[in-house]
């Protein structure tokens, strides 16, 4: 039995586990360590007497991997991340930022809904978790779009869809996450989400408007903010746009010149702007406590995963297995593209059971350098690649576009969980109210995704301008 | 993300184990989040040292590097305990009474074999940088301000120590929860509809939102 046939035992024994309900962080784990042992073991020709050497090896490879891996300056943008989001609850940023949207663009047509759509996109970009985001709007957006004559179903839609821009905006922990599993510069990622979730939001406006002008009574403007009233209606919502600002200045100085700093550096000062502005709406320490373990919770789940998967990735190495994979997908006799688009439909499938972070993580250690193959390689130049984008390039525009896939999956059935979220906040609407009141912002992603992978340029712009691609 | 489960409690022996060592758990996730919060000062002063006072932080890089593993390990057992760890439930959510707790006991016992195989093995990986005899206890360190790894190294296996500790009492309530065939056993995370996931996780944001000065509950 050579190294390829150990590795699809051992991925088969990790997907088994995975399905039988083991935590995916530890199924990852206890798939590495015995395809590790398996090998080395198989190295000695299954030597009874050298089986103990085998697990010994295997044991202490592994053991190594979640310090060595974990303690790194990229990593520590997570907790930073997440502590922003947990924090910006108590700086009472959410309402701060729906009245702001609402006295600036409330004047379209169904301008009640994109002011939802622009303040959720706001929020969600400090909150970064996409289910608590629909929660806070789904109480605060619905009842005034309710009121104005929305269709329940509708309004309970736009909240549900516009909680999953946040994957993309930043400070995004999904986006960290790739680029540490994927090897990329973190501040890269960080920055090719900005136009994307920027776009996706202006889809999702244009949508509403065209429905709102096309159906009489859909959803009427809302007028007669004085400009007077719009700016006062910003400094609440001030550090919102200084968190974005001050993580896109820390990563490229559009103005030329060094970036002010590293990314970690830029989050911490982001966090703590939100941490202010928390503690000057009467956040103590009750509720600085409360989110100081939710945040240490939070973090300690997604890097439980991550060093888990890296002990997998690790046994992968020896096996050879994502070798393997790109060697078959690059031999397959069809284009690249629909080789790329078969990988992304199966992504949206998976993505309906497993959650977004468990779901990439455990994939991308294969499909990632199967796409890059495809593309023509790590080194490959724009003109010459299948996709026409470079290497680096590939890599970056493959994380946005498979994160945005992944989200996509936040609001289809049968667990699109800010659906769920947004039906129990407000009981008279049910989960498939919600579910087909998103139908719209389903095909509207569809759409967005299909732009992505035709525009690469919507992706590699701003990232293009700092690695000067 | 990561969930909270429902951990009912009664006055058996498992239950107040659970509750004791929910104690300890409670308090090393807790300096797992001053840990972030220290990250978040640290870049506070680092960046402002460096452009006002012109005098940068030494060993910025290096002190992250240390609080890294206290905010990733030392939580892990408080995450296993709050059900907090992402599973895919669709095929254990359609089995109930025994069948369910003889997989949730199956798969609780895998977890428990490579966390001991873990503390093994990151034992072995904080044994290699530690000595008696050198200076600081140290045989390697940090590159800027040279901070000796062993601490952060010994984190990992402690942190997974209490993580096996929470696992062997989830394996306990499992399998008593088998032999009886009880419906609501105490002391292990219940799986939830994705619903009643929904339902706590809204009504936790509704309480941080309209409870800012109140405190919570």
């Amino acid at each position: 039995m050579d190294s390829i046939d150990i590795g699809l035992i051992v991925t088969g024994f990790l997907l088994v586990m995975v399905v039988m309900g083991v935590r995916v962080a530890l199924a990852a784990a206890i798939a590495g360590l015995t395809g590790l042992v398996w090998i080395f073991w198989a190295k000695r020709g299954y030597d009874p007497s050298h089986f103990m050497w085998a697990l010994t090896v295997g044991v202490k490879t592994a053991g190594q991997v979640p310090h060595s891996k974990i303690s790194s300056q990229a990593l520590s943008l997570i907790p930073t991340f997440i502590l922003i989001g947990y924090l910006a609850y108590y700086a009472g940023l959410t309402k701060a930022l729906y009245e702001a949207a609402k006295r600036w663009i409330g004047w379209v047509p169904g301008g009640l809904a994109v002011s939802t759509v622009f303040a959720t996109a706001g929020f969600a970009a400090v909150s970064g978790a996409s289910v608590a985001t629909s929660a806070v709007f789904a109480r605060v957006a619905i009842p005034e779009m309710l009121k104005l004559g929305y269709d329940k179903r509708f309004a309970a839609g736009v909240v549900a869809a516009a909680g999953t821009l946040a994957s993309l905006i930043p400070p995004s922990a999904i986006l960290v996450i790739y680029a540490i599993i994927v090897e990329q510069d973190v501040g890269a990622l960080l920055l090719a989400g900005f136009l994307p979730g920027a776009f996706s939001a202006v889809i999702y406006g244009g949508l509403i408007v065209l429905l709102a002008v096309s159906f009489k009574h859909f959803g009427p403007p809302v007028r007669g903010y004085s400009w007077w009233q719009r700016f006062q209606s910003l400094p609440g919502a001030f550090p919102i746009f200084f968190v974005i600002a001050i993580i896109i200045l820390f990563i490229y100085n559009p103005l030329g010149g060094d970036a002010w700093g590293t990314p970690t550096e830029g989050g911490a000062l982001g966090a703590f702007v939100v941490f202010l502005m928390a503690l000057y709406r009467g956040m103590r320490w009750p509720q600085l406590k409360d989110a100081l373990m939710e945040t240490a919770k939070l973090s300690v789940m997604i890097f439980t995963i991550i060093w888990g998967v890296l002990i997998y990735v690790r046994f992968l190495g020896f096996a050879d297995l994502p070798g393997a994979f790109s060697d078959w997908l690059t031999s397959l006799d069809q284009s690249p593209m629909l080789t790329l688009v078969l990988i992304l439909m199966a992504y949206a499938v998976l993505g309906m059971f497993v959650d977004a972070i468990g779901m990439l993580l455990l994939t991308l250690p294969v499909v990632y350098p199967a796409v890059m193959a495809l593309n023509g390689g790590p080194d490959v130049s724009a003109a010459d690649s299948a996709f026409g984008v470079s290497g680096v390039g590939c890599a970056i525009w493959f994380g946005i576009v498979v994160v945005k896939m992944a989200e996509l999956c936040l609001i289809t059935p049968p667990i699109g969980l800010n659906c769920f979220v947004v039906a129990s906040v407000r009981p008279e609407i049910s989960v498939q109210d919600v579910f087909r009141g998103a139908v719209p912002f389903f095909i509207a992603d569809a759409l967005t995704i299909a732009g992505l992978i035709a525009f690469p340029m919507i992706v590699l712009y701003l990232p293009g301008l700092m690695l000067g691609l | 993300m990561a969930g909270a489960a429902t951990i009912l409690e009664d006055d058996s022996l498992l239950s107040r184990l659970d509750r004791l060592l929910f104690r300890l758990e409670s308090l090393l996730v807790l300096l797992g989040g001053v840990a972030v919060f220290g990250l978040m000062i640290l870049a506070v002063i680092s960046v402002g040292g460096r452009n006002f006072a012109n005098t940068p932080l030494a060993g910025y890089v290096d002190w992250i590097e240390q609080a890294m593993p206290l905010i990733a390990f030392i939580g892990i057992a408080y995450c296993q305990r709050e059900g907090g760890h992402i599973r895919m439930d669709i095929f254990v959510s359609m089995l109930s009474g025994r069948a369910l707790w003889l997989f949730e006991f199956l798969s609780t016992f895998l977890m428990l074999v490579v966390m001991l195989l873990l503390i093994w093995g990151s034992w072995a990986h904080f044994e290699r940088s530690f000595d008696f005899t050198a200076p600081l206890w140290s045989r390697d360190s940090s590159v800027d301000i040279r901070l000796p790894l062993w601490p952060a190294k010994l984190l990992v296996p402690i942190s997974f120590t209490v993580m096996s500790l929470r696992l062997v009492l989830q394996l306990w309530g499992f399998g008593r929860a088998f032999v009886e065939g009880a419906s609501h056993p105490v002391a292990v995370p219940l799986v939830e509809d994705a619903a009643t996931i929904a339902a706590r996780e809204a009504e936790h944001v509704s309480l941080e939102v309209s409870g800012q000065s109140a405190g919570r509950s």
